[in-house]
């Protein structure tokens, strides 16, 4: 459990994490989501004690986190892949961060195998790609068992088999009743892993909500219809403030009504449905939406310059 | 690879963090930087070319004083210096154990600071503070493994310097045992100086958390200002007073075997550059402790 009050983060006059507040519970994947610079790693450097917050405060399992006897046996992170000195064999690294909580060569061993390391652990890490620094990241974060797990955008740079070893892994974790709490600006990704949402975006909290919520939340019914007399199912349908769009002679899209109301009203008015198409908004166009603001004053701030660019940028 | 297994499942993870005996000490901070110090591989090389350099001095320098002897010894008995007494040959030969410590220190020195700052540069201070949060537990067991090695790397040197030096000293009957005024304390406190030396540079290197930046801030306090001092001293008289309170000059009163007028005492001396290390350590702690990493 991870809980987060009234937590700012300043650099100078630059507010990085905006008066936040959220709670991460266990037994799911919370997916922290945010395009770059929105505040998510100076959160998680937050929570783990590393960067002094401006305000505010955060727990990790009922206390800050410095103040845990056996912190890696309360937390694990993996908050960057490069957080190891390059000269150092991957083994010997963890060996070292094991040693701080008497944790034996054994679970080295355990995670080493866990994460595919085998092969390269006995190497210098400088010589690791980005996904072998990510696996050596995550099994240094599972070094102690903890109940609380924190990956800052744990599948940069992993192979696609890599990508859907991180998707069960945090699955499995939280199934285990762990807290799992995972970073990305890719929103493809998080529809597939994350149980909920917490949608970040120039250090404000967006959304904090369960995936299939914001999904509703911005989808506004839109249904696609293929009728013979659209005519008079759409006359029929104007009394329920509906908007529509003809594509085709017999082909509309209905916004504003749930499909069930729709062949109802065709059933009255004797009009032959012969597809009725819920749209599901996916994932990605709720996130545009709901950081569309943000966007917006990100190409205001650009105005000198091609706005339409800048705000392609932005997203 | 496997995908399934978080091994061992945990029934009840709450408690999975207080067992007896689960985590941060400061014994096994100190195993942790044990670790870390001996799997890199700059610290063996340093640590080598210190003690042969060191060694190799002290040959050099005996192998000195042995032809400062005969020269001395050809010429006109009223120009001769004393065979006995200050400024002899056979006094200065004395010294011969800790006469590679000038040079010595700056290896240690820059081991000190490389071992410090490359934690910033790459990027492992993170790890470093994930495992142990209490930054002051970190930093504090890192200087007291780097201090150690450096106690032990110029007590051995000074060993090794007076053991290598004696068959040179001896073919002008120069050679002297190790119960003689001062000797074996100056080769303890070789030790001693090269510890307070790593001290120190362990917290430059903290305060500016670059490697570059540290080894020639290093240099320049240990090697550099004393030339300064020694420079500008016709300026004032307590320009020549105040440079004896440098950490460099103060601490090197310890390995001295004889202590010349107005300087101070080993154990002044001691206390003088320990202090230095204590403000200096203390002063980078409290510094580490409000900064972001």
């Amino acid at each position: 459990m991870i809980e987060v009050q009234s937590l700012s983060k300043k650099y100078g006059t630059k507010t990085a994490v905006d008066d936040i507040s959220f709670t991460v519970q266990p037994g799911k994947v919370t997916g922290f989501l945010g395009p770059n610079g929105a505040g998510k790693s100076t959160t998680m450097r937050m929570v783990m004690g590393l960067d002094n917050p401006s305000a505010g405060h955060v727990t990790v399992n009922g206390r800050h986190y410095t103040q845990h006897r056996a912190p890696l046996r309360e937390v694990g992170a993996l908050l960057d892949a490069k957080a190891v000195h390059t000269k150092r064999s991957a083994y010997n690294h963890l060996r070292a961060m094991a040693a701080t909580h008497g944790i034996p060569n054994r679970r080295v061993e355990e995670v080493i195998e866990l994460t595919g390391l085998g092969p390269v652990a006995k190497k210098r890490v400088g010589g690791f790609s980005l996904g072998m620094g990510q696996r050596l990241g995550i099994a240094a974060a599972l070094l102690g068992n903890p109940h609380t797990v924190i990956l800052d955008e744990p599948i940069n740079g992993l192979d696609p088999e890599g990508v859907q070893w991180v998707r069960h892994l945090a699955k499995d974790l939280a199934a285990q009743g762990r807290t799992v709490f995972l970073s990305s600006h890719l929103m493809s990704e998080m529809a597939l892993t994350a149980d909920h949402l917490i949608v970040i975006g120039r250090g404000r909290i967006i959304a904090d909500a369960p995936i299939q919520t914001i999904l509703d939340a911005q989808s506004t019914s839109r249904v696609r219809v293929r009728a013979d007399r659209l005519h008079d199912l759409l006359n029929g349908l104007a009394a329920e403030g509906v908007t529509s769009q003809l594509f085709e002679p017999e082909l509309v899209e209905i916004t504003g009504v749930e499909p069930r109301r729709i062949a109802e009203v065709a059933r009255r008015e004797d009009v032959l449905i012969y597809e009725l198409f819920p749209l599901q908004v996916s994932l990605e166009d709720a996130y545009m939406q709901l950081t569309q603001d943000e966007v917006e004053y990100q190409s205001q701030n650009m105005s000198d310059m091609n706005s339409i660019s800048a705000s392609s940028e932005g997203r | 690879m496997s995908t399934q297994t978080i091994t061992p499942p945990t029934q009840t993870p709450q408690t999975a963090g207080h067992q007896n005996g689960s985590g941060i000490t400061f014994a096994r901070a100190l195993r942790s930087e044990w670790i870390k110090f001996t799997t890199v591989p700059s610290s063996v090389i340093l640590i080598a070319t210190t003690v042969v350099v060191m060694v190799g001095l002290a040959a050099l320098s005996a192998w000195s004083f042995t032809v400062l002897a005969q020269s001395d010894a050809q010429l006109p008995p009223d120009v001769q210096v004393p065979l006995e007494g200050p400024g002899s040959a056979a006094a200065m030969a004395l010294t011969v154990s800790s006469s590679g410590l000038v040079f010595g220190q700056l290896l240690i020195a820059s081991l000190a600071v490389v071992l410090i700052a490359s934690e910033w540069a790459t990027g492992m201070i993170r790890s470093t503070l994930v495992a142990v949060p209490r930054r002051s537990t970190a930093l504090l067991a890192k200087a007291l493994v780097v201090s150690v090695v450096a106690f032990l790397v110029g007590f051995v040197s000074a060993l090794l310097s007076y053991l290598v030096s004696q068959p040179i000293l001896g073919m002008e009957n120069m050679s002297f045992s190790l119960t003689e005024d001062g000797v074996l304390r100056s080769i303890v406190n070789s030790g001693t100086y090269l510890a307070l030396i790593a001290l120190i540079s362990v917290a430059i290197g903290i305060l500016l958390r670059n490697t570059a930046g540290g080894i020639v801030t290093a240099v320049g306090v240990f090697f550099v200002l004393p030339l300064v001092f020694e420079l500008i001293s016709g300026l004032a008289d307590w320009v020549t007073e105040a440079a004896r309170y440098l950490p460099g000059q103060a601490g090197m009163e310890m390995v001295a075997i004889t202590t010349s007028d107005g300087a101070l005492t080993p154990l002044e001396g001691g206390l003088t550059m320990t202090a230095w290390a204590l403000v200096l350590l203390i002063g980078a702690l409290v510094v580490t402790k409000k900064r972001d990493v």
